[in-house]
């Protein structure tokens, strides 16, 4: 699966991309919707360690606006909700992730991300 | 009738076309009925990952089946636990462990597709061991401590052992030269081994066959079940897989010379830190080590000051 919780931990991991190698771009996606459990305690543990730029960002390139560009210093339930929505409910299914800086194309299919590398390109 | 039997190997030249036939390709072919077999958790591993903290989220780096993606058990959601693998065809049965959607990724335990000390924590189970070299098994633990928080990361890697338990030296030919074990044990650098898996295109995988205790433990269990259906089943084939049977204190000296390969310091986070101290600034601690049915283990903590 690519939900953007994942997406918010990958970055390219080609030999010699170790600058602006994150987040990766977002191509030609199809998107599925689909509940999962709602769980605030997760949520509010969880947000300290997003990279918060790279999940609006990401969100908005999905079609998804309801993120502040700050992360909120006092945290509620309708927040927590959205927050939700966009980390664990939008299945990224198909298309690819693009690398900013080298142009590495990562393709999606059926909902699994392929991130191998052949072992002379990793760094 | 197809030999059951672990026996000794070498591996060739090229270790990456090594692992790519005996290790990866095995998987693949083997993927379903390898994952009917995977199906309880063991409990060093279970009762690490119940230690870990609300919202933390970590990486199970050779996932297989998936079958630790949803614990724990006594609080599912509570932290997020996301799958890598190298078996496309284990990843599809690893994507809804347990009914639910999982997080997993293609990929190779030698790369690090992750930003840095993205991850709390981490587990490697049963997967360092399908590296053919001592050099890739290195590697392997390197990549796994990068992807961990510098501050907090944490880290459980378990791996197959020489010395098995009763269950296992009943079943494994090799064990029985217990000798041979305990010499290849003595001077640390384990023993190259295939472990047959035997499929039959007939065969229905039955869960109850494998009463364990070694149930994770990926020689014993599928070699005993599998001389009951062979009896009534013609032309079983049989997929040779790679193991690095690890030797005695060979796992907590990888994982420590990994370390300090990487600049890490080993032992304890420093106490009495002056501001005039010469004192190391990042390291690990090595905080549990040992065998458990069959397999080595060990467990480890990152710190920074």
């Amino acid at each position: 699966m690519v939900r953007l919780i994942t997406h918010n931990l990958l970055a390219c991991h080609v030999k010699g991309c170790t600058s602006n190698n994150f987040p990766l771009q977002f191509k030609d996606v199809q998107i599925e919707l689909r509940e999962a459990e709602f769980n605030p305690d997760f949520l509010r543990n969880f947000m300290p360690r997003i990279e918060w730029k790279a999940l609006v960002d990401a969100a908005r390139q999905l079609g998804d606006t309801s993120l502040p560009e700050e992360q909120p210093e006092m945290v509620d339930d309708e927040f927590l909700q959205k927050l939700h929505h966009v980390l664990l409910e939008v299945h990224v299914e198909e298309g690819a992730m693009v690398c900013p800086n080298c142009n590495h194309s990562y393709p999606i299919s059926n909902g699994i991300p392929n991130m191998l590398l052949a072992e002379h390109e990793i760094g | 009738m197809p030999s059951k039997a672990v026996t000794a190997t070498s591996v060739s030249d090229n270790p990456q076309e090594y692992e790519a036939e005996h290790v990866h390709a095995v998987y693949d072919e083997i993927a379903p009925h390898f994952s009917s077999t995977r199906y309880k958790p063991w409990p060093i591993i279970a009762q690490f990952l119940s230690s870990i903290p609300p919202g933390w989220v970590g990486l199970d780096s050779g996932t297989g089946n998936g079958k630790y993606l949803p614990l724990p058990v006594e609080r599912p959601g509570s932290m997020w636990t996301v799958g890598l693998d190298r078996s496309r065809n284990l990843l599809d049965i690893a994507r809804t462990a347990g009914g639910v959607h999982r997080e997993v990724v293609w990929g190779d335990v030698l790369g690090r597709p992750w930003r840095d000390g993205a991850f709390d924590y981490a587990i490697s189970i049963a997967t360092i061991h399908h590296l053919a070299t001592h050099a890739r098994r290195k590697a392997a633990v390197q990549r796994l401590v990068q992807c961990l928080s510098h501050d907090h990361g944490r880290a459980l890697i378990y791996v197959w052992a020489i010395e098995q338990d009763e269950l296992s030296k009943r079943s494994i030919p090799l064990q029985a030269h217990a000798e041979q074990a305990t010499q290849l044990s003595a001077n640390g650098s384990g023993q190259d081994v295939f472990v047959p898996w035997v499929l039959s295109t007939q065969s229905k995988p039955s869960q109850k066959s494998n009463p364990a205790p070694a149930e994770d433990q990926r020689a014993s269990n599928e070699i005993a079940s599998r001389t009951v259906q062979n009896a009534e089943e013609a032309a079983p084939k049989v997929y040779n897989r790679y193991y690095h049977m690890f030797a005695k204190g060979e796992l907590s000296e990888l994982v420590i010379e990994a370390a300090r390969e990487s600049g890490l310091h080993v032992g304890s986070r420093p106490t009495n830190v002056g501001p005039n101290k010469e004192v190391p600034r990042r390291g690990i601690e090595i905080v549990q080590d040992g065998w458990e049915r069959s397999n080595y283990y060990v467990e480890l903590r990152c710190w920074r000051i």
